[in-house]
């Protein structure tokens, strides 16, 4: 009998293992974000203290827009600042964007997603200071560029791009076009050679401001203050002379503000990366619940023996709780370590993919150890809560009792209600979130979240009543297919619905969020493959190569000029993009829309736009003339044709125009288009972000491409694309994205299928004598494996159908919510959408089959455990 | 087709090792004829469990050898043991002998099922009928008695006409009328059906249904009778505690 009893205890040591590994996951992936942002976080608070060092005031500009150039202040104006009194020097500075730098074999350097590119100026510092005017960067190696043919690279970019000093470097400008430059000096960031991974062009100033096409203008700079003077005086004389959108303030608080705007930029990571973690948490509380509900049935009659000496029900609940508790602790104490090598991890990685953020040693605040702690404790306890109640109930006489008495059963009246009340709530908040106006309160994200959290437990009450009719459906298909385990394994799934039930449902959310991932990516992809299909009328488009979705960036308008000229082109139309602000001069408000204050891109476009891009419906004019612009339907809610509508540009300041047309259809991708010329003189450059084309009469798509591709030889930084090539893009785009986001969700994954090894294990110890008996009679191991693989693949099965029904429909609420932003079609993507691996993993019959193979894996341990039972041992079991 | 349904060469079976070293059966030799229907007795330790699942080939002999019909257990391995089991040997057990997902029926026909083969249903019709079964078919095992639990465990030991039936303590958890009733049963088995059953026992009045007792002692045979009454058995035993 003593090897029966240690084979208990190490049922019991299994049991604790998997159960703690829940929160060793969820707590890890937690306290890893903390610990990798916090980290990156001290390492920036360091290099922007080392860069201002030596400033003692820095002066810059500020914009009210959300998604801007940023402004700028005149030469003229900053010259003032060395007259201001207890000025020692004042430094100016330019900076900007829409640069390509090529490597020294004519390829884009990292084009695509990443840190972006910054052109700016940079000077030699006089003797008094270590600042060369470019916001904290200085020349280590080499010289300060001069003159329009001399530039400094920061030495991460220049380390990348294979450059040494004298070489031969070229950049293309979206706005100046191509440049041919020599390589002068080697830029640092106070003692780092890069600056989170951005790359910089550095010039004189007058070169700097004529790339930017800003001549005469400053993005800020820096100013030194004659020693002995009190800064802040200092700054509010500076303040004084300057416009109003300049902003002033100490060196110290400038690297405290860029610091702690990175960390706000961290923190959008931070929050998302964790969310997942939170996720992991959440499908870990199921498994929790699950085990300690099934302990405590199992030891019901331990329980009742402990009440019958006298225990009282309190007493029985705090022995259940306080076992929550350690499990809770020290899963928690190992998730916090595991976070730490988790952070170790992600540095590691990052930086293998070449996005170098700047290192420091591993920094774990106080603030990550008690999240964590708190989360693993709280989120155990709260668990355990419902099991430790029943515990308490358990009667003296079920001690007595020969067979083990269950503890009390939830009424199918009672559950039905329960479980549609939270549903019905969950919902509620749900719909609130994605349609009402949150006000002031929390977020919508926060009603959406919550929301969902809620449907999650209303289903979760709900599934032990659609359990074993689901289970027994999916059972006799594998009884078909399998024969006796199959119908052994079917009987055991059914046996317990709420085992069943609360097993699947762990299974349930981690296939939730990937069914709604897969839907989202699925729906937007047809909205894109619709917009593309139905809504362009063109056959290329010239784009800026890998900037897919921005259209700020751009190109010069000398290769509109060349592709114009082909045989091969029947007509082209240009298209500028850039953001601005719609105001109104009269408080254009009818019903509860407004335009006032709305942000977005506003197109410049050319008169023949609309042959290009036909518009679903429309009123009044396509093309608009000088002074007047059309707007996009879906804002235009309550205007009028012949209204008057201002609006707001960063650098010019407003502008008023005539509305004389609405468009529905969105492929235009801006909120309002207006005439070229005006667009133009608004935004004072002349770039192009699309220009769209269409073929000659008898020449194909492919051809056209062909012909205007070796126009764009020297311009590295454009690309032709068909509509096939725009869609295999944005195709692996989503791709990219879904798989990102599918290899966060794998840890909800995998807890949920720990869910069901867990459960599987303990019913395996709870029916020893049960298996014994079937193998005394015949049953022979590898049957009995199947039996015990076999359950688990039904009980994963039954959670992925309700995670993909929950998933579509989130994703159809999502979708439906988002319809304002063009998100036209709703897809439900059964089937995988390529051949790819990310195709495959898109497809939700894919994940309902992958579950039930996972579901076999994931039970290979208890199903050894079966048929390695000793039957002797397991017949005399109890 | 031998007379012997299964036997037992000097067997001897140890467990563990060193200063716990436990001799259970001490070259122990037994055979059992079809048809027969014998009972095992002795004192708590005699080795009489050991010796049924050994020679069930539920566990491995130390030494020695083991006949079921023909076929010489040692020889072989888990898979074939287990078809063994389910094909040759029929079993009952003192409680828990159903498995409670299936129904009685289900239960009845589990080793049939297993073996993938269908069950003569003239022979199930008449085991569930000599039970007196046929109504709790389609019920599950919490729903019966437990007298109807071990008569249902019978039928399973019969419905795929095994070898040998081997009974552990089948009535030690029955009240005297259910235990009758079972033992009834299983004497009208073997007399009427030819079975041959082996039952462990340590009731004098369940083993005076049996047409033979085998008593152990320190993993030995220490004496047979041949159709014995209850009193008989008593004296036997008391005398070979002496």
């Amino acid at each position: 009998m003593l090897r029966v009893s240690l084979k208990g205890v190490w049922a019991h040591k299994v049991r604790l293992f998997l159960t703690a590994l829940a929160i060793i996951l969820g707590v890890g992936l937690i306290s890893g974000v903390y610990v990798y942002t916090d980290t990156i976080g001290k390492a920036f608070d360091g290099i922007f203290a080392d860069a201002y060092a030596g400033i003692d005031i820095a002066v810059g500009t500020e914009s009210d827009f959300a998604l801007g150039e940023g402004t700028y202040i005149d030469e003229s104006d900053f010259a003032m600042i060395s007259e201001v009194e207890g000025v020692q020097e004042a430094f100016p500075f330019i900076q900007g964007m829409g640069m390509t730098i090529l490597d020294s074999e004519g390829e884009v350097l990292s084009a695509g997603a990443g840190p972006p590119t910054f052109v700016a100026n940079i000077s030699a510092p006089p003797e008094s200071t270590t600042d060369g005017g470019a916001g904290g960067f200085t020349i280590t190696d080499g010289a300060y560029p001069l003159g329009e043919d001399q530039v400094a690279l920061d030495r991460g970019t220049a380390e990348q791009g294979g450059f040494e000093i004298g070489d031969e470097v070229t950049v293309i400008s979206g706005l100046v076009g191509r440049l041919e430059l020599t390589l002068v000096g080697i830029a640092v960031f106070g003692d780092d050679d890069s600056l989170g991974g951005t790359k910089w062009v550095f010039f004189d100033l007058p070169t700097a401001q004529a790339v930017l096409q800003r001549p005469g203008m400053l993005s800020g700079g820096s100013v030194q203050v004659t020693p002995g003077t009190p800064v802040e005086d200092v700054i509010a004389r500076i303040q004084a002379v300057l416009p109003e959108n300049a902003t002033v303030v100490s060196g110290q608080d400038a690297a405290e503000e860029e610091a702690a705007e990175i960390q706000a930029a961290l923190g959008f990571f931070t929050v998302f990366l964790s969310v997942f973690g939170w996720v992991a948490l959440f499908v870990g509380s199921f498994l929790i619940y699950n085990t300690f509900r099934i302990v405590v049935s199992q030891r019901t009659k331990e329980l009742a023996l402990l009440r019958a000496l006298g225990a009282g029900g309190r007493q029985v609940r705090g022995i259940v709780l306080l076992e929550a508790l350690m499990i809770g602790g020290i899963g928690a104490l190992l998730g916090i370590g595991f976070g730490v090598m988790i952070a170790f991890g992600l540095q590691q990685i990052l930086s293998a993919v070449g996005i170098d953020l700047p290192t420091a040693s591993l920094s774990i605040k106080p603030r990550t150890v008690i999240v964590g702690l708190a989360a693993g404790l709280v989120v155990t306890l709260v668990s355990a809560l419902v099991p430790a109640w029943r515990a308490s109930k358990v009667s003296v006489m079920a001690a007595l009792r020969e067979d083990a008495a269950s503890p009390p059963k939830t009424g199918f009246l009672r559950r039905t209600l329960l479980g549609a009340v939270v549903s019905g709530i969950g919902l509620a908040a749900l719909f609130f979130g994605l349609y009402g106006d949150t006000g002031s309160g929390p977020s919508p994200i926060t009603y959406v979240g919550a929301g969902t959290a809620v449907i999650f437990l209303g289903i979760f009450v709900l599934s032990p009543l659609v359990a074993k009719p689901v289970t027994n459906l999916l059972g006799m298909f594998l009884e078909r297919l399998m024969g006796t385990s199959g119908k052994l394994a079917r009987r055991n799934a059914m046996r317990s619905p709420r085992r069943t039930a609360a097993t699947a449902a762990a299974v349930m959310i981690s296939i939730t969020l990937v069914a709604l991932a897969s839907t989202l990516t699925g729906s937007i992809r047809g909205t894109i493959d619709d917009v593309l299909a139905n809504d362009v009328d063109a056959d290329v488009i010239v784009v800026p190569s890998g900037q897919f979705g921005d259209p700020t960036q751009g190109f010069t308008s000398e290769i509109a000029g060349r592709v114009e000229q082909l045989d091969e082109v029947q007509d082209l139309t240009r298209i500028h993009a850039g953001w601005g602000r719609l105001v109104s001069e009269t408080e254009v408000s009818h019903g509860e829309t407004t335009v006032d204050g709305v942000e977005g891109f506003i197109t410049g476009a050319e008169p023949n736009l609309a042959d290009f891009i036909p518009p679903d419906d429309f009123r009044g004019k396509l093309r608009p003339g000088p002074g007047e612009l059309i707007i996009d339907a879906a804002i235009a809610e309550g205007l009028e044709l012949g209204d008057t509508l201002t609006i707001e540009f960063e650098q010019t300041g407003e502008r008023s125009f005539s509305l004389v047309g609405i468009m529905e259809g969105r492929a235009w991708a801006g909120i309002v288009a207006i005439p070229t010329d005006d667009w133009i003189s608004a935004y004072g450059v002349d770039q192009h972000s699309q220009v769209y084309v269409k073929a000659a009469e008898g020449v194909t798509a492919d051809q056209l491409k062909a012909a205007v591709e070796p126009l764009l030889a020297d311009y590295p930084n454009v690309a032709v694309q068909t509509f096939e090539d725009l869609q295999s893009e944005a195709e692996s785009q989503l791709n990219g994205l879904l798989n990102f986001i599918l290899a966060l969700l794998a840890l909800a994954v995998v807890i949920g299928m720990l869910g069901v090894t867990n459960t599987m294990a303990l019913s395996v110890f709870e029916r020893t004598r049960e298996i014994g008996l079937l193998r005394a009679v015949g049953l022979d191991r590898r049957t009995t494996r199947w039996m015990v693989r076999s359950e688990a693949s039904i009980v994963s099965v039954f959670g992925a159908l309700m995670g993909v029904g929950l998933g579509i429909f989130f994703g159809w609420a999502l979708i439906r919510a988002l319809e304002d932003l063009g998100f036209s079609n709703f897809v439900i993507p059964w089937l995988p959408s390529s051949a790819s691996v990310a195709g495959v993993l898109g497809s939700l019959l894919f994940w309902l089959v992958a579950t039930g193979v996972l579901g076999v894996l994931f039970a290979v341990f208890p199903a050894r455990r079966a048929a390695k039972l000793n039957v002797i041992e397991a017949i005399a079991h109890f | 087709m031998s007379q012997t349904a299964a036997r037992a060469e000097r067997i001897t079976k140890v467990y563990g090792w060193g200063d716990t070293r436990v001799t259970a059966l001490d070259e122990l030799s037994v055979s059992f004829d079809r048809g027969e229907f014998t009972a095992v007795m002795g004192p708590s330790g005699s080795g009489k469990s050991t010796l049924m699942h050994c020679m069930a080939g539920l566990d491995e002999v130390t030494e020695g050898t083991v006949y079921v019909g023909d076929r010489d257990l040692s020889t072989m391995n888990d898979k074939q043991l287990t078809r063994l089991r389910r094909e040759r040997i029929g079993f009952i057990f003192q409680a828990f002998n159903l498995v409670p997902t299936l129904t009685a029926r289900e239960n009845i026909t589990l080793p049939l099922d297993l073996a993938g083969r269908k069950a003569d249903p003239e022979w199930l019709a008449e085991v569930v009928d000599t039970l007196g079964l046929p109504d709790r078919l389609g019920h599950r095992p919490t729903e019966l008695s437990g007298g109807q639990q071990q008569r249902v465990a019978a039928a399973r030991a019969m419905v795929s006409r095994p070898d040998i039936i081997f009974a552990d303590e089948p009535t030690g958890n029955l009240d005297s009328t259910a235990s009758a009733e079972l033992l009834e049963f299983l004497a009208v088995a073997v007399r009427e059906h030819g079975q041959t059953i082996v039952m462990v026992t340590h009731d004098a009045v369940a083993a005076s249904y049996a047409d033979r007792i085998v008593f152990l002692a320190d993993g030995r045979v220490v004496d047979t009778m041949v159709d014995p009454t209850p009193d008989r058995v008593l004296d036997r035993i008391k005398k070979l505690e002496r």
